[in-house]
């Protein structure tokens, strides 16, 4: 907190300062208007490489053979298919609801959503003590375990699909252990249930990470308090601490709820077609150029995802408390100091929780990662010498693992350079408004309610081909729209780990800063953002997790150059009947992206109290 | 569906990009072109600063030949056809670069920029089929993607006739494929001989298909039924085929491996597996290859000329490159795919692998157009809404 008290010294003292150089009008200019500039950055940003292209795709619902129509949307409304029972309700057909409610009373968009709730349940449960321990327990290598645990999350669905058909699969590892102990074999693939361990196994991590940053927060002394006025352990957690952490479970759990109600190539790898979510309908109809249809359904599912996070903000909004410092409790070893029955009892539950990470998270990745140097007849290294000599040799028109590496790497340090300037700017200027700015916060989330098949297929006509202004046409591609791309699916994530932080902070700290004669920005840096560090890393972890882990978009901005990314040659490299040279790739992704997020969040660290 | 007022006139593609902080420098190009008229001009991205003049000569022709295609068809780890192809064509014409370009969503990649009026600077596609067609003759109508080429072509004549797809012929079959079953001869003692067979208690829960709305494999088999079995009854068998354990998963990928990994003991796939266990020295008694009533579903693949393009010389040539005998039989194997024509010469480990049905099927161009989408969502909407 050093920096912090500079700025009260500097305008504190009466002799001139020495230690910095006079700053220059333009500078002063600069600083003082920088988030407006910062803001007016983010919204062009977001015009040009969000905004306009999704919007030219949902215009399709509306506008048929240039006419507009509210035709195809009531179609898609009224159709007992898409909708179930709600369909002749919003057709005003009350007298076909008992027909509809015996036929298919859930329909696509209920049968979706109850998928995406069991998912979500899962993975809570999954992601709430994996946060408890690594919040509140100190053991070696701890750090090194959070950074990773957001490592499913950038897993390509193809590796998860081939990770979890091998190890849960019926002659897989996973059966052969159960029968050691005499018991399965366990049935998993194929059903619901693989779809949710699947979610779980991807948003699981998502909710551990922001749960342990509130953790990490939280102000112990207030628990402390209840305790001396007399309170119960049960009832300082349930009434203290609970509050406290909260709004970070639902955010978790709103997150995971929009990402697996929109998720599509897992589903039918690992549950079927009998399974489909609405994300595969928009996929199949986009495939089919059938725009109108797609982009119906794909407005109601944003409707649907935007609905839910203002309904979430709106909640947030009454929780940010008046002035929490972060003051976390003393962290526990695994070896009780004092041995209790309480103590034996926790450890116990943690060795538990750590068996089924074994089997939920471990198994499937080294499942994938043993496919990778399993032949036709047993070990062997040809898939990476593959890699190798495709680097070595590949024609100009193939992928290499190199230049997959080194433009994954790239980009996810060049998307941080966007995504956290965005995301901070537009947490700072979204904080402890109006209901206006709640309106403008779930905004601002619009790029992680939106279908990515719509955002990808947005950016294939506004950006790739272009818009002709003047005779002339201009297109975005490359690398610059890639970053841009990656930039604008990220600060989302920045947003819902810093703004709540930032709203829990006392208003009193920066109103003194600002008083003293420190601009705006100078406040923020030096006195909120430091104190919400936990906030930030997190946020950076997941910016990069989303750049490195992005497909939708990136495979088409990079058609017809040499800007694939590592999912994108994981992708290319599954070929004939044999899935050795995708796997190895997937491996190098797994060791590249781990060794990164350790990196990253050392970085992040250096700068955490 | 058809928004486009575009006026069509070539003017100045400014790609913003920044090679920067990847070093790739392709992409940071910004051409520019001053044209007066309103004629087709095309923006070289190649250094060459020779002026392509429409009098190329038949003997020597020079220039860089766009091909789209597949990206398995030149980026297949095992052993894609395509830098065999461009490798040989080059040899044969010194000044011709062949240049593939492999877009994600492949042939609605330029469907989309057609549509758009975004001019198309590709020559050649290579991977058609006739559904591909119908999607291309319902979206463009009169707007003319690809131009007939057969004509032109000094090789068509060994084409196989029953392979030919396109009334228009502007699609020139290069190969086929059979869809047929594929299955574990350990696991399964007598295969099923009739689709009616597929209804037995013996084969519950024993096969796996692909998405007939995405996949190409699942999408034929399903046709396949409807040849089979008659539009008014294919929906009920598929209904009885799931009521006994029919597994419906994405991708044939997705198929393949779970198949694999022993998760049921029959998938559909192509006739030619057995070509893939052998190269990769697996357990053929894994492998047997099912056609049920005799028959595969044929699905043969095309490649087609670019209405617009520059180049039609080297278009032409490359096409009749593609149909000669040794391109034929080279496609074959690296594709795994049978020559689409009369004079391949095929070597003894594809002739012992891979296994022809005695009676091919499928559907016309005719048959399908009007029929197919329909069939298709029908048959998706009996599936899906997680009953």
């Amino acid at each position: 907190m050093a920096r912090g008290e500079e700025v009260g010294r500097d305008a504190g003292d009466a002799r001139p300062d020495t230690r910095r150089p006079d700053r220059t009008a333009p500078t002063r200019w600069l600083e003082r208007r920088a988030l407006a500039l910062l803001g007016v950055a983010t919204v062009l940003v977001l015009a040009v490489v969000f905004y306009y292209p999704v919007l030219t795709v949902f215009a399709d619902a509306v506008r048929v053979g240039g006419e507009w129509t509210g035709e195809v949307v009531r179609g898609v409304l009224e159709d007992p298919f898409y909708f179930g029972v709600l369909a002749p309700i919003f057709g005003g057909d009350f007298g076909a609801i008992s027909e509809v409610a015996a036929e298919s009373p859930l329909g696509l968009f209920g049968f979706t959503a109850y998928q995406a709730l069991l998912s979500t349940i899962a993975s809570v449960a999954l992601g709430l003590p994996g946060a408890y321990v690594l919040s509140r327990y100190e053991f070696p290598g701890r750090r090194t375990v959070r950074s990773l645990t957001i490592l499913p999350f950038v897993m390509p669905s193809i590796m998860v699909a081939i990770g979890f058909v091998a190890f849960f699969g019926a002659n897989g590892p996973l059966n052969d252990l159960l029968a050691l102990f005499g018991l399965g074999p366990v049935n998993l693939l194929f059903t619901l249930e693989a779809i949710v361990v699947a979610h779980a196994f991807y948003n699981a991590p998502l909710v551990a990470r922001v749960t342990t940053a509130a953790w990490e927060s939280v102000d112990a002394r207030m628990v402390e308090t209840a305790r001396s006025l007399g309170a119960n352990p049960w009832h300082a957690f349930r009434d203290v601490l609970v509050p406290q952490l909260l709004p970070a479970i639902l955010t978790g759990a709103l997150l995971t709820f929009i990402f697996t109600f929109m998720s599509f190539p897992i589903v039918l790898a690992l549950g079927g077609f009998q399974l489909a979510t609405v994300e595969v309908w928009v996929y199949s109809l986009v495939q089919e150029l059938e725009y109108a249809e797609a982009a119906a359904l794909a407005v109601a599912e944003t409707v649907l995802s935007l609905a839910l996070t203002y309904a979430y903000l709106r909640y947030e909004a009454r929780q940010s408390g008046g002035g929490r410092a972060a003051n976390p409790p003393p962290r526990k070893r695994l070896l009780p100091d004092s041995p209790s029955l309480l103590a034996a009892l926790e450890r116990v539950g943690v060795l538990a929780y750590a068996a089924v990470v074994a089997v939920v998270f471990v198994g499937p990745i080294a499942s994938m990662v043993a496919e990778s140097v399993t032949g036709p007849s047993g070990f062997t290294l040809q898939y990476y010498e593959f890699l190798v000599q495709r680097q070595a040799e590949g024609a100009s028109f193939q992928t290499k693992p190199g230049v997959a590496v080194r433009n994954s790497v790239a980009f996810g340090v060049a998307t941080l350079l966007v995504a956290l300037p965005m995301g901070v700017t537009i947490s700072v200027l979204t904080t402890r408004g109006s209901r206006g700015s709640r309106l403008a916060d779930a905004a601002a989330m619009a790029p992680f309610a939106v279908s990515g098949v719509v955002v990808g297929l947005g950016m294939l006509r506004g950006l790739v081909f272009g818009v002709e202004v003047w005779g002339y046409r201009l297109q975005v591609t490359g690398p610059v729209a890639i970053v841009a791309a990656h930039g604008v699916a990220a600060y989302p994530f920045v947003v819902r780990n810093v703004a709540p932080l930032l709203g829990g902070l006392d208003r009193s700290l920066v109103e003194s800063a600002r008083a003293l004669g420190a601009t705006r920005v100078r406040a923020l840096l030096d006195v909120e953002l430091p104190m919400v560090a936990s906030g930030v890393a997190a946020g950076t972890a997941f910016a990069f997790a989303i750049s490195i882990g992005e497909f939708d978009s990136t495979v088409i901005l990079a058609t017809g150059s040499s800007s694939y990314t590592m999912p994108v040659a994981v992708e290319r490299y599954i070929g004939n009947r044999t899935l050795g040279p995708a796997t190895a790739m997937g491996t190098v992704l797994l060791a590249v992206t781990s060794l990164s997020f350790v990196v990253v969040d050392r970085l992040g660290g250096r700068w955490e109290a | 569906m058809k928004r486009r007022t575009l006026l069509k006139h070539g003017g100045t593609a400014t790609v913003i990009g920044l090679a920067g902080c990847t070093g790739g420098g392709e992409q940071g190009t910004t051409t520019e072109e001053t044209t007066a008229t309103t004629t087709e001009t095309t923006t070289e991205t190649t250094t060459e600063t020779t002026e392509e003049t429409e009098t190329a000569t038949e003997q020597s022709l020079s220039g860089t030949l766009k091909v789209a295609t597949y990206s398995s068809f030149v980026d297949a780890p095992s052993s894609s056809p395509g830098p065999w192809l461009k490798e040989e064509f080059e040899k044969r014409h010194p000044d011709v670069t062949v240049e593939y370009e492999t877009p994600d969503n492949e042939l609605n990649y330029y469907i989309q920029q057609q549509s758009q009026g975004v001019d198309i600077d590709t020559d050649v596609y290579v991977g058609l089929n006739v559904d591909h067609l119908l999607r291309i003759d319902e979206k463009l109508g009169d707007d003319a993607l690809f131009a007939p080429m057969a004509d032109s072509l000094s090789n068509y004549e060994h084409v196989k006739e029953s392979l030919t797809f396109d009334p228009q012929q502007r699609a020139i079959p290069y190969d086929t494929g059979y869809i047929s079953l594929v299955y574990d001869g350990n696991e399964v003692e007598q295969p099923p001989e009739t689709f009616e067979d597929l209804l037995a208690d013996r084969y519950e829960g024993d096969l796996i298909v692909q998405n007939a709305k995405t996949a190409a494999t699942g999408r034929a088999f399903l046709l396949w039924t409807v040849k089979t079995l008659g539009e008014d009854q294919y929906l009920d068998y598929w209904k009885d085929l799931e009521s006994n354990g029919l597994r419906i998963l994405g991708s044939w990928d997705d198929a393949y491996t779970a198949w694999e990994n022993g998760e049921a003991p029959m998938v559909v796939s192509y006739s030619t597996d057995q070509v893939y266990a052998n190269r990769y020295d697996q357990d053929m008694s894994k492998h047997q290859i099912g056609f049920l009533n005799g028959q595969g579903y044929a699905n043969p693949e095309g490649m087609a000329k670019f209405a617009d393009t520059d180049r039609p010389e080297i278009a032409e040539a490359f096409m009749d490159f593609v149909l000669s005998k040794k391109a034929q039989g080279e496609i074959a194997v690296r594709n795994v795919q049978f020559p689409a024509t009369d004079w391949a010469d095929l070597p003894a480990e594809f002739e012992q692998y891979a296994k022809v049905p005695d009676d091919p099927v499928t559907f016309t161009y005719e048959e399908l157009q009007g029929n197919l989408d329909g069939w298709v969502d029908s048959w998706a909407r009996q599936i899906a809404g997680g009953r």
